[in-house]
């Protein structure tokens, strides 16, 4: 370090030691200052972090209050009981949202009521006495789940699903319920699964003596003391479940129909709010039909809300499952033949998954294999000239993958400054009650659905337009600032968990030599859970790579070449495939979808991967 | 920078090649040229917009056009909101729209619009009234018109296209339209929605229909665009393009060459009469 003169607000001596300074060394000198400024870069690296950390407490502030502003209309125009009413026909003037808000839940509902079971089975085969090959590979295909984009499982429903439902239904075909209940199942079973297996695995270790010392078999110890053990975890998964299949847009809106009806069956076509607002929003400004989608946002968002402090509000200490629960447990495993039932539900559960995401591997590999090669990326253009940006493609998919590399990056580089910032505010300086506060808002802000964050985006321009920058319009630099919105709480969850997992003795460690906050955290802290907090970042740009809905109302178009600049409209991968899924005019187009799905999973795959590589080698690193 | 040239010389002579006949003067102007146009709405204009737009970006790749779709309510309200340059629309404005935005309208071609089925329907002929109580919900089996056993799927368009404007006002004389419709985004969207499913019944833009759909015939009256153009077949419509006041620089050069003859065998193939 350069001995340079110190600023003038890094020397805030009294007096006093001015006159005391007199009898020093340069060197005791140099070293004072030295102290001073290292003090007053630690004052502003605590201020930056608790300001970041104030951006997820802002945002959701602002989210809300440019729902409330846009629905407010409705209130005081008196159309709030249209609003309330069963019937969706603008052009006669009714803008019921309640078809939706039942469409929303009819599927959630089902989805969750397909997924759940499922789930638990899956947790109770992976926790049991099987061969560890299979339950390991069962927790790995689980694992390379979480890596699937949801425009592609959509992709395949369509393609694969569909078709099969209309065979197997006789009378009855086309999109309906019951297709984006199953899709949305599958979507949402790693999530159940692996927050219930982690509990589990956890309980398992915990209690595996006494259940030994009792002398259970491990079917007995698994139904009768690790599943009532692991009450919390099988609530939070529920929950967790239930608010991804809630808040998802893409699967009803390409599966479910979109009729705004109340569904009377399974078969029956339904339209969600998170679809409705994608399929509605680009309407006038000043209709009451553009103001009743932000009543359905305010709708998704208290929904999302309220399950948030559900889970908080629920969170004691571990507290075993009790009555009828348990004596229904006990029941089973009692039961010869209820044991019979339960091993083969859960063989049934695994084999299940692995049918179906064996079939939605080998359908997608089969059609997309074949024209997976350098014609789907440029078309017929010259690749060099196509990738220097001189020569436009038509027929390819590059300007797509281009669009959604540099989403990526930017909505990145937003990001994960911030995030890390607030993790470290997070974890470091902020305790007590304002702390508690901060990470209740990241958390509520992960729950917040993409639709609702790119409505905020659309609202957010249309404000701009009005108010300071009447040029202002959709774009990349937009759909980047939304996503990144988005991704914001999981890079603060990762950073803070990394930082806080980290043994006791490396962070006394720093105090102990007499550093200062900031020199521990640079010297020992974030080098020790670097790892971690890498994971959390390519987990995040992995959900950013693959989201639809924000960029669905920001600014991406299907046609619209190389983006030039940060305002530009661009092309991103995951539209380009919900696009040609719903309007491939040739059998060329369809295969540059599947090509275009099978690039985009490897794409995620790849970089979640990555993250769990990274966790992975950091866990191992600590646990030694 | 040679081989660029070369190239660039060799990728103009192709679109001469395949414009055939067409003498390309007012592409040449584009020439020299630069900078943006965004267009949205009418997803029966998209074939069209996306061709010309890749013959002038060909000629010179400094322009950018951005089509998009969306409907012809997003066009209206785009091009009003001045978020595009240029916002497409599948019927013509109304009093209220050109008095709000003060919208300019410049119409290109004709097209029919037409009761689409899939190709494995058996029904060949459908009567308006048919039409009008199938889309209402009061026939809801094929068998009752002459088909086959099997609950009919019908699929219809968002609020935003005035493909439905159009078929709700000239087909179902402003007949109610049943809620338990499927809603498709796009007249592509409503192809591949009716060629996937056996008991689908949707309309969309005439231009649009090809092998993988079937029109059957109104009252005995064939959907075809000669039809729509001689005033045989009633469903009919002119795609315009709007601009919020008169057009100025590479707007006005984008719209004086969709308009002009030179653009008729784009629209042509995709399956619109060209106006010139």
């Amino acid at each position: 370090m350069s001995p340079a003169p110190s600023a003038p607000t890094s020397s805030p001596r009294p007096a006093t030691s001015r006159s005391n300074s007199m009898h020093r060394s340069p060197v005791c000198r140099r070293n004072s200052s030295r102290f001073c400024r290292q003090l007053f870069f630690d004052r502003v690296a605590r201020i930056l972090c608790c300001g970041a950390g104030f951006i997820s407490l802002g945002t959701l502030a602002a989210i809300f209050v440019f729902l409330l502003v846009l629905a407010m209309p409705l209130f005081l125009e008196g159309q709030w009981e249209q609003i309330l009413s069963m019937t969706w026909r603008p052009y006669q003037g009714h803008y019921g949202i309640l078809p939706m808000l039942a469409g929303s839940l009819a599927l959630s509902v089902s989805a969750f009521a397909v997924a759940y079971p499922l789930g638990l089975g899956i947790c109770l085969f992976a926790c049991g006495p099987g061969p560890g090959l299979l339950r390991r590979g069962v927790i790995s295909v689980i694992t390379f789940m979480t890596a699937i984009p949801t425009v592609v499982y959509g992709f395949v429903a369509v393609f694969l699903l569909v078709p099969l439902l209309n065979s197997a239904v006789t009378g009855r075909s086309g999109p309906s319920l019951m297709a984006a209940c199953l899709t949305l199942a599958l979507l949402i079973l790693p999530t159940i699964v692996l927050f219930l297996y982690e509990t589990m695995r956890e309980t398992e270790k915990r209690t595996r003596l006494t259940s030994a010392s009792l002398g259970f078999s491990p079917v007995q110890a698994l139904l009768l003391v690790v599943l009532p053990g692991s009450a919390t975890g099988l609530r939070n998964a529920a929950i967790m479940g239930y608010c991804r299949a809630l808040s998802d847009t893409l699967i009803p809106l390409m599966l479910a129909g979109n009729a705004p009806q109340l569904p009377s069956s399974l078969f029956d076509s339904v339209r969600t709010l998170t679809a409705h607002i994608a399929l509605v929003v680009a309407t006038d400004n000043s209709s009451p039909a553009f103001h009743s989608l932000f009543a359905c946002g305010l709708a998704l968002f208290g929904m999302s809300f309220a399950i948030q402090i559900m889970i908080r509000k629920k969170n004691h200490p571990a507290r075993p499952l009790k009555g009828i629960w348990l004596d229904l447990l006990a029941f089973l495993a009692g039961n010869r033949f209820c044991l019979t039932v339960v091993h083969a539900w859960t063989t049934a559960a695994c084999a299940t998954l692995l049918i179906a995401i064996g079939g939605l591997v080998i359908f997608l590999l089969r059609q997309s294999l074949p024209v997976f090669g350098t014609r789907l990326f440029f078309g017929d253009t010259p690749v060099l000239a196509a990738i220097t940006g001189r020569a436009p493609v038509w027929d390819g998919i590059f300007a797509a993958c281009a669009g959604t590399a540099a989403l990526v990056v930017l909505a990145s580089l937003m990001a994960i400054p911030v995030g890390i910032g607030a993790g470290i505010a997070l974890s470091q300086y902020l305790h007590g009650r304002l702390g508690r506060a901060l990470r209740f808002s990241a958390n509520i802000l992960a729950g917040v659905p993409s639709i609702v964050m790119g409505l905020f985006g659309f609202s957010l321009i249309i404000f701009l337009r009005h108010t300071i920058a009447p040029q202002a319009n959709t774009g990349l630099l937009l759909s980047a600032f939304c996503l990144a919105l988005l991704i914001l709480p999981y890079t603060i969850n990762a950073t803070a968990q990394a930082l806080e997992t980290l043994p006791q003795e490396l962070r006394l460690l720093g105090p102990s030599l007499g550093m200062t906050g900031l020199q521990s955290l640079r010297r020992i802290l974030l080098p020790a859970a670097s790892r971690g907090i890498l994971g959390g970042v390519v987990l995040s740009m992995g959900r950013a790579a693959e989201d639809t809905a924000v960029i669905l109302l920001t600014g991406v178009v299907a046609q619209g070449g190389l983006p030039r600049g940060l305002l530009d409209k661009f092309e991103a991968l995951p539209f380009t495939i919900y696009y040609l899924a719903a309007q491939y005019q040739s059998a060329d187009d369809l295969r540059k979808g599947f090509g275009a799905a099978l690039t985009l999973l490897a794409l995620t795959v790849l970089l979640y991967g990555g993250a769990r590589m990274l966790r992975s080698s950091l866990e191992s690193k600590w646990t030694k | 920078m040679n081989l660029w040239k070369h190239f660039s010389i060799a990728l103009i002579v192709a679109v001469f090649l395949a414009g055939g006949t067409a003498h390309a003067d007012l592409l040449e102007t584009f020439a020299g040229q630069s900078g943006k146009i965004d267009i949205a709405g009418g997803t029966a204009h998209i074939p069209v917009m996306t061709e010309a737009a890749k013959r002038i970006m060909t000629v010179n790749p400094d322009i950018r056009i951005n089509v998009e779709g969306g409907g012809t309510g997003v066009g209206v309200q785009k091009a009003g909101e001045g978020l595009v340059e240029i916002g497409n629309t599948g019927r013509a404005l109304s009093e209220d729209e050109i008095a709000k935005y003060g919208l300019v309208s410049f119409a290109f071609a004709v097209d029919g619009v037409t009761v689409v089925l899939n190709p494995a329907n058996g029904v060949k002929d459908l009567s308006a009234a048919q039409v009008q109580d199938i889309f209402a919900g009061k026939i809801t089996n094929w068998k009752d018109v002459g088909g086959a056993d099997a609950a009919i799927t019908l699929y219809s368009r968002d609020e935003a296209s005035g493909t439905r404007e159009v078929f709700w006002g000239k087909m179902l004389k402003k007949g109610a339209i049943a809620d338990n419709a499927n809603i498709v985004a796009s007249n592509g969207a409503m192809k591949v929605a009716v060629a996937q499913d056996a008991n689908a019944i949707g309309y969309m833009s005439i231009g649009f229909v090809d092998d993988s759909v079937k029109a059957p015939t109104l009252e005995g009256v064939e959907p075809s665009q000669d039809n729509a153009k001689s005033g045989a077949y009633k469903v009919a419509r002119k795609l315009y393009m709007n601009t919020k006041g008169e057009p100025q620089g590479l707007t006005r050069m984008f719209i004086d060459y969709v308009t002009s003859p030179e653009c008729a065998d784009i629209i042509a193939k995709a399956g619109y009469i060209p106006l010139k």
